[in-house]
């Protein structure tokens, strides 16, 4: 029973992966010829020689860390603010969740929607709230702003799967060490950090790696809302190799850097996904 | 107002949070802020004059709501088509998906197929970034599937159904184990003892029971391939575009000209998410995490 779905992933996924050793090694280039010249290990080199490549994992490696970290607090915020029960609860539990299911391209859109300078109204609003004179950012070219506008916007979307992880884990904890924390003196804030935190902690550590193996191939918030713009400021990995393999249809050394990609990756992953298979000492 | 008792953690504090009432709806009308604001707009984009669109400062309330947007996308942009592949995409995917899934997990969970290793082979799967096989995709669909066996897949809907199959597979593969290893053994046990084959008792008392799973692996997978943009934009171009690549459309090709019909999109496109964020309420942890965190 388990044959069709193994032959499928083998087909569509194991597959290519083995048939793009190939590709790896060779020029495949459609804007060029086509005959495919083996040229060793010159797809590497092509990337590793590309500052815009360099500074692509950079910006990958600071917008996920940022957009998890923000994330985070954000959603452990807001399961605190929403533990107990309360008028209301139910509707805004269904509205949390909500922005988990949109397309991540959509979510660009919205958000471009929302900041590009003429139509949006975020300037409008940034005068309204701050003093002094009226604001005009444009907020995906002004200096830190494009970064700031894409850990907005997929804050926007994944700040729910945090709380909705965090709300469980939470809701998990009894009553009665609470209750045996008030019988032994402690203030809210003190059974906060040392009853709710350390008991929270391997949820949080689970949340914290899944929302984090998935950021670092943020590419469809980047695609709707700065285009990596300006220039190559926001190219992401993921970015950047669509950029190399389906604009300049370098196949090759497109290839050749979603392996190194891949490659680490999966270390980092597997590193991550084994720490949270040991258990965490209370 | 009414004043409130700072101890205990009964009143006043939220258990444990140290979070105090005023703080604590703070959060929630701040967060609430932030999560409408852009929902809110395309909202209204979607419903405003064209002389709207652009005015300055700009327009909160729009004084003439009209449907244009709607009506022009819909009809004159592909949209309706960009809506007809994707739920046939979708639905079909899912469908697959489920149905493949739902069996190999009962293996892996029942017969311990190929040991622990092969659960966690798929699980693996999910860990890979889509841009690694992206390319070798492309070139198969393109070009080498036509060569060597003379199909096309490149922009088909059947092109698209095997790859989301596969991507959501991971997915309702795990879920399914997971549901699978919770329920006793003994029912299935008791049905073979009464004469059932093995397909019987998936069929008659495991499937009904894990019914629930079923539910949201199956909403799981719909809501993937229905937001799926990087490859339905790279392996369609005309026959198999789905909404999110002709959504994207026309914010590439038209330059600002087609808000109305943008947001009008985006908000058709949001009615699945409505009616699945609602269905999925219970499952929605386990689904998120895979099972790692029960909710």
């Amino acid at each position: 029973m388990v044959w069709p779905a193994v032959s499928l992933v083998l087909l569509l996924s194991v597959f290519p992966l083995v048939f793009s050793l190939w590709v790896l090694f060779v020029e495949y280039d459609f804007s060029v010829s086509n005959d495919h010249p083996w040229v060793g290990l010159d797809n590497f080199n092509d990337n590793l020689i590309d500052p815009v490549w360099w500074n692509s994992v950079k910006v990958t490696a600071i917008l996920a860390l940022s957009a998890v970290a923000v994330e985070f607090i954000l959603g452990l915020l807001l399961a605190l603010a929403m533990l107990r029960p309360f008028r209301g609860r139910r509707i805004l539990m269904v509205l949390v969740v909500l922005p988990l299911f949109i397309s991540p391209v959509v979510v660009g859109g919205f958000w471009d929607l929302f900041l590009r300078q003429p139509i949006g109204p975020a300037n409008q609003i940034a005068t309204w709230v701050l003093p002094g004179g009226p604001v005009t950012t444009n907020f995906t070219e002004d200096g830190l702003w494009p970064y700031i506008s894409v850990v907005m916007a997929d804050a926007w979307q994944w700040t729910p799967f945090m709380f909705v992880v965090m709300l469980a884990g939470l809701s998990a904890i009894p009553n009665d060490v609470y209750e045996a924390a008030d019988i032994d003196g402690a203030k809210p804030r003190q059974s906060f950090f040392f009853v709710t935190l350390p008991l929270l902690l391997p949820i949080m550590l689970v949340a914290i790696t899944f929302r984090f193996i998935d950021a670092v191939k943020l590419f469809d918030i980047i695609y709707t809302l700065t285009r990596g713009g300006p220039g190559t400021q926001t190219y992401t990995t993921s970015y950047y190799l669509y950029y190399q393999g389906f604009e300049r249809f370098h196949l090759g050394q497109g290839t050749a850097g979603a392996w190194m990609f891949m490659i680490v990756l999966s270390v980092i992953s597997f590193w991550l996904v084994r720490r949270l298979l040991t258990p965490v000492e209370a | 107002m009414r004043s409130r008792s700072n101890h205990g953690g009964s009143t006043g504090v939220v258990r444990g949070s140290g979070v105090g009432s005023w703080t604590r709806w703070l959060i929630i009308v701040a967060y609430f802020t932030f999560l409408i604001l852009p929902l809110y707009w395309a909202l209204v984009t979607a419903f405003k004059p064209q002389e709207d669109l652009l005015a300055q400062p700009p327009v909160w309330f729009p004084r003439d709501p009209t449907l244009s947007h709607f009506g022009s996308a819909l009809h004159r942009l592909e949209g309706l088509d960009g809506i007809k592949n994707s739920l046939i995409i979708a639905s079909a995917s899912t469908v697959v998906s489920v149905v493949v899934g739902t069996a190999a997990a009962f293996s892996l969970a029942r017969f311990a197929t190929g040991g622990k290793h092969l659960a966690f082979w798929f699980l693996s799967q999910r860990l890979l970034p889509p841009v690694a096989i992206i390319i070798p995709v492309f070139l198969l669909y393109s070009r080498y599937s036509r060569e060597w066996l003379g199909v096309q897949l490149i922009d088909t809907h059947v092109g698209l159904i095997l790859l989301y199959t596969v991507f959501s597979l991971p997915w309702t593969v795990w879920m399914m184990y997971s549901y699978f290893r919770q329920m006793p053994p003994e029912l299935e046990h008791a049905a073979l003892v009464d004469g059932c084959s093995h397909w019987q008792a998936l069929w008659k008392i495991a499937i009904p029971l894990a019914a629930p799973g079923i539910v949201s692996a199956a909403a799981f997978a719909f809501i993937f391939a229905w937001t799926e943009f990087l490859f339905a934009f790279l392996l369609t171009s005309s026959d198999a575009k789905t909404l999110p690549v002709v959504l994207v459309g026309y914010i590439g090709l038209f330059q600002g000209n087609l808000w109305g019909e943008t947001a009008a999109m985006t908000l058709i496109s949001l009615i699945p998410a409505l009616l699945l964020g609602i269905l999925l309420q219970r499952h929605l942890v386990r689904g998120l995490t895979m099972g790692a965190v029960q909710g």
